[in-house]
């Protein structure tokens, strides 16, 4: 029988997905079903957390070009 | 369809079926859910049915519509099935047919050929010549009342808004609160993500949004949420400029006069006072007209115009002395320069990535602007320059690394036969989202359709 599941669909890059993974990781209490490469469903109630931890993880990670601060 | 309509469909579908049946009692209501909220093909439906006794089998009703046009069919008795408007009579043996449900179609018959004694519609007042408030004023009022609401809320970006003498009830503030719109720390209150997408949008869906959430805290209030929206659909129907009678009102509707005179939706004169105005703000409630626009409601001296010029290097200049204009653009631009009639800034990408961290859409930002432009930028063909759009489109996405879609996932088909069919369905009616063929299975925005899609399959397999 075909079962319903309630979630977001996360539709990004790999090399996203894989940080995704990396947080799950540590409670797996983001993802509800990993479906591929680009696409896996979360918790509807976890996606402003996940956003926000995914911000941290890239900030850590990438150089963000600067402002030109001339006017 | 415009987004208040959404908005306030979102809210009457959540509604129970007893609370529609009340609700449809009153013609105004049925009338101003028909004009307002129903797509062209289901207004077709309701006028076809409303004076046929006996319900009309599918077969006959699909007939009706052109074998391509079925996605719009399906759309349109899916939503007046959704609100409570046609219903599938069951009769065992027979098929499956549909009718429209009883209190909206005999409110609907009275609203649109008269009749009756349901004082639905309001009760004009005639008052002394000296009394009586003239359309500019009441707009002034309106205009007044509104911008202090949303004065109240920028309040705390930084600008010090003159209030221009509007106090704010202690009601309205703690609805804004309520509705999460801002948030109050201390003595001081800080606007949420949630209240800059408000800010920014247009006048009529800001209204809707306000009364969706003092409907739903109009239980906690004690009142009673059919009055209440019974009243609103009557405020929608009423006419700009006449004074109307407040005597054959509701007691919790007479109490509602009172707070949505705060929000500048109607006027009287003092509480205690037998008559009120609707205003403008009221009276396109449920129009399709949506007369009111943001721009013609900013201040009297940008009258109607826009005032806003951004050039190819992303500078911006607004010709405004508008303290809530000036504090909304600063929502996400960098303002260098005030003068007396105009202030001069720039779209930077740090200015466009605090605004999307705070919640606003870089196509909230687009359209404010477009509709804001100045005449002469107006006259350009596209109004904007296509790079400041695109550079503010692109910031946006560098801060977006993924696409969240909220819906369901279907999954554990036994065949691929028993996968294909309400895929296909799901496409056909536009909610099919991403699908997956070797691990059966699909994601879809909506999933009431399909389900019972799923329902009616199995039950003819067997």
């Amino acid at each position: 029988m075909p079962k319903a599941v309630k979630g977001v669909l996360v539709e990004c890059d790999p090399s996203i997905k894989a940080i995704i993974l990396k947080i799950d990781q540590a409670k797996h209490d983001y993802i509800v079903e990993d479906l591929d490469d680009q696409t896996l469903v979360v918790k509807e109630s976890q996606l402003q957390r996940l956003k926000a931890r995914l911000e941290e993880e890239l900030s850590n990670t990438q150089q963000m070009p600067d402002d030109s601060a001339s006017d | 369809m415009s987004a208040s309509s959404l908005r306030s469909f979102e809210y009457l579908e959540g509604l129970p079926g007893t609370t529609f049946n009340r609700l449809y009692k009153q013609p105004s209501t049925a009338l101003a859910i028909f004009r307002r909220m129903l797509p062209h093909l289901a207004k077709s439906f309701v006028m076809a049915l409303l004076y046929i006794s006996h319900p009309m089998p599918v077969t006959d009703l699909e007939a009706w519509v052109r074998p391509d046009g079925r996605r719009e069919r399906d759309n349109a008795v899916n939503l007046l099935e959704r609100l409570h408007i046609l219903a599938a009579a069951t009769n065992p043996g027979k098929p499956r047919a549909y009718a429209l449900t009883n209190p909206f179609a005999a409110s609907l018959r009275l609203a649109l050929t008269g009749g009756g004694n349901h004082h639905s519609f309001g009760v004009p007042y005639s008052t002394s010549e000296e009394d009586t408030m003239s359309i500019t004023d009441l707009d002034e009022f309106a205009r007044r009342q509104w911008e202090g609401v949303l004065g109240y809320m920028v309040g705390s970006t930084g600008m010090n808004i003159a209030s221009e003498g509007v106090t704010l009830s202690q009601g309205v503030k703690i609805l804004l609160a309520s509705g999460r719109l801002v948030e109050a720390r201390g003595k001081t209150v800080d606007i949420t993500k949630d209240g800059f997408a408000f800010i920014l949008q247009e006048v009529n869906a800001q209204v809707w949004t306000m009364l969706i959430l003092y409907l739903q805290n109009a239980e906690s209030l004690n009142m009673d949420e059919v009055d209440v929206l019974a009243f609103l659909f009557m405020l929608g129907s009423l006419e700009l400029g006449l004074p109307y009678s407040k005597a054959n009102l509701t007691q919790t509707q007479a109490n509602m006069l009172e707070d949505l005179g705060d929000f500048g939706i109607v006027y009287q004169a003092s509480p205690d006072s037998s008559y009120f105005y609707p205003t403008r703000l009221a009276t396109t409630l449920t129009s399709d007209a949506g007369g009111l626009r943001s721009s013609s409601f900013a201040s009297p001296a940008d009258n109607n115009r826009g005032f806003i010029v951004i050039e190819t290097n992303y500078r911006v200049y607004a010709y405004t002395s508008s303290n809530l204009q000036i504090a909304i653009l600063q929502l996400f631009a960098r303002l260098i320069t005030r003068y007396p009639n105009m202030v001069a800034g720039k779209v930077t990408r740090e200015s466009i990535r605090r605004a999307v961290s705070m919640g606003i859409t870089s196509d909230q930002i687009i359209s404010y602007l477009t509709t804001h432009a100045h005449p002469q930028m107006a006259k350009n063909q596209p109004v904007l320059p296509p790079t400041v759009v695109d550079q503010i489109r692109l910031w946006q996405l560098e801060g977006d690394r993924m696409k969240a879609t909220v819906g369901f996932l279907f999954k554990d088909f036994n065949s691929q036969a028993e996968f294909q069919a309400p895929c296909r369905y799901a496409e056909e009616i536009g909610v099919l989202v991403w699908k997956h063929e070797g691990q059966r299975k699909f994601f879809v925005t909506r999933h009431e359709q399909v389900a019972a899609y799923l329902r009616n399959k199995s039950g003819k397999g067997g």
